[in-house]
């Protein structure tokens, strides 16, 4: 039996898409069979950024309506066996599925896979009741910015209401440069906000920009420091305790801002 | 018209509705609520009443019917029907002001108050972790925070200007007390670094120091 994980955030535009994409395909790196679904309906592009937008014949809300089997509607990674996708239909919108489909959807698609990774669509409303009916556990993801930081925390409320705690945190785009000056908030900052516990941190890395853009997850790329990160998140999914890449520079500008505050 | 077509009695699970028809005068009605309980004394005899459903019937007319079948047949009135709560809220709401200061009823909450939780008690309240921006917390008494307050919290908020509000850390979003509302100054400031309580002094929302070093 395998395990439902939504990824959310609350706010658009903070990375739920490439962390789904990133930790899908990490996962499956690991040995693990995972199915990612795209409940971003109307909006998808889960597909874009895994390169699988030309394969999609049947989406999820086919699968729910009986048009066609889930087996069909699902489509396997060009690189990588054991990863599949799940894709969103695009001209639905959140209101064609309810989140009783969208529970027996994963309950099926637990009994294949190890890991089934659901990217939520921005949002409280009926997409996001939809991404999270089905869900074990949550990986809340924000990047570092106050905006982000509130809606997180206003998600990670309504998680909590919908007994899915226990949520793990994702920063996503943290720029070290910025927060050494002080013009950027610092992640002990958001965790003591947030309250949760972190999973992850991810540097705003120029590789994931070109990564996306072909379609590639950067999971895969070697030398780029999102890629470890995300690598690094995955082995703590899946139980392993692992150190924090750029932990002494973390560390650094972490006691340095310290020493910036208390002077004043 | 005949008696029994006029007034219908309906038992539930929690007592008796009477259900009476519309446009009739209170003075037939009476007489034939009379004539039927006449009858069946022994059977209503400690019978609860729910609620009188008429359209056309005043409040004030329904509260004498029920003083009639409650005097003069020993019929229980059930005191949970919605329109007695809300009245007795609309009551409170009105004129009592919470004075609950020194001790009185209190909440407890445990964990984090997060963005669009909205809090709100008749009491005091004392939330064991932090308050977020984004969430509120009233109360008509006190607030204790025992942890950092960044979202909003109205203490004694049906007029008490003795309520205080008190954190570990006060950064709040807003502040209220009573009928005064107080904002942080705009820009940088300097955070608080010990617990403080704000409570009102001479028209103002002020904030002190809660350990005082003397």
């Amino acid at each position: 039996m395998g395990e439902v994980i939504v990824i959310t955030s609350g706010k658009g535009g903070v990375g739920k898409t490439t962390t789904a994409a990133n930790i899908g395909t990490g996962l499956t790196k690991l040995g693990h069979k995972v199915a990612i679904v795209d409940a971003d309906i109307g909006l998808r592009n889960l597909d874009v950024v895994m390169g699988l937008e030309n394969r999609i014949v049947y989406d999820i809300v086919d699968v729910v309506d009986g048009v066609c089997r889930l087996k069909q509607a699902l489509i396997k990674d060009k690189r990588y066996d054991g990863l599949y996708l799940l894709p969103a239909a695009q001209t639905r919108d959140k209101n064609a599925i309810n989140p009783e489909q969208m529970q027996k959807l994963t309950n099926e698609l637990k009994e294949t896979f190890d890991f089934v990774l659901i990217d939520c669509p921005a949002g409280i409303e009926q997409g996001f009741k939809n991404a999270i009916a089905g869900a074990d556990r949550a990986i809340v993801v924000t990047t570092p910015e106050i905006s982000a930081v509130r809606d997180a925390d206003r998600i990670i409320g309504l998680l909590e209401a919908a007994e899915l705690s226990d949520p793990k945190l994702i920063i996503n785009r943290i720029r070290v440069d910025m927060v050494k000056k002080g013009e950027m908030m610092n992640i002990e900052d958001m965790i003591d906000i947030l309250a949760i516990d972190l999973i992850g941190i991810v540097p705003d890395d120029e590789t994931i920009v070109i990564s996306t853009n072909k379609g590639e997850p950067v999971v895969t790329v070697q030398n780029s420091l999102a890629g470890q990160a995300y690598r690094n998140i995955t082995r703590r999914i899946t139980g392993e305790e692992v150190p924090y890449i750029n932990m002494e520079e973390v560390d650094g500008f972490i006691t340095k801002l310290k020493k910036i505050f208390s002077f004043k | 018209m005949i008696g029994k077509d006029i007034i219908e009695f309906k038992g539930t699970k929690n007592g008796i509705y009477i259900h009476i028809k519309p446009d009739l005068k209170f003075e037939k009605i009476e007489a034939v609520l009379i004539e039927k309980m006449e009858k069946a004394k022994c059977f209503f005899k400690g019978a609860k009443i729910c609620d009188i459903k008429c359209d056309t019937l005043s409040e004030e007319e329904k509260r004498l019917l029920k003083n009639i079948m409650v005097s003069q047949y020993e019929m229980d009135i059930e005191n949970k029907t919605p329109d007695i709560i809300e009245e007795d809220i609309n009551q409170r709401g009105n004129d009592e002001i919470f004075t609950g200061i020194t001790e009185g009823k209190t909440k407890f909450i445990k964990g984090t108050v997060r963005s669009g939780q909205r809090l709100y008690y008749e009491g005091n309240i004392v939330i064991l972790g932090d308050v977020n921006p984004g969430a509120q917390i009233i109360a008509l008494g006190n607030i204790i925070v025992m942890g950092t307050l960044r979202g909003i919290a109205h203490a004694g908020a049906n007029g008490n200007q003795e309520a205080v509000v008190v954190a570990i850390h006060l950064d709040p979003t807003q502040l209220r007390i009573a009928d005064f509302i107080a904002r942080p100054p705009d820009g940088d400031y300097e955070k608080p670094s010990v617990p403080e309580l704000a409570k009102i002094k001479s028209d103002t929302i002020y904030i002190e120091p809660y350990l005082l070093k003397k």
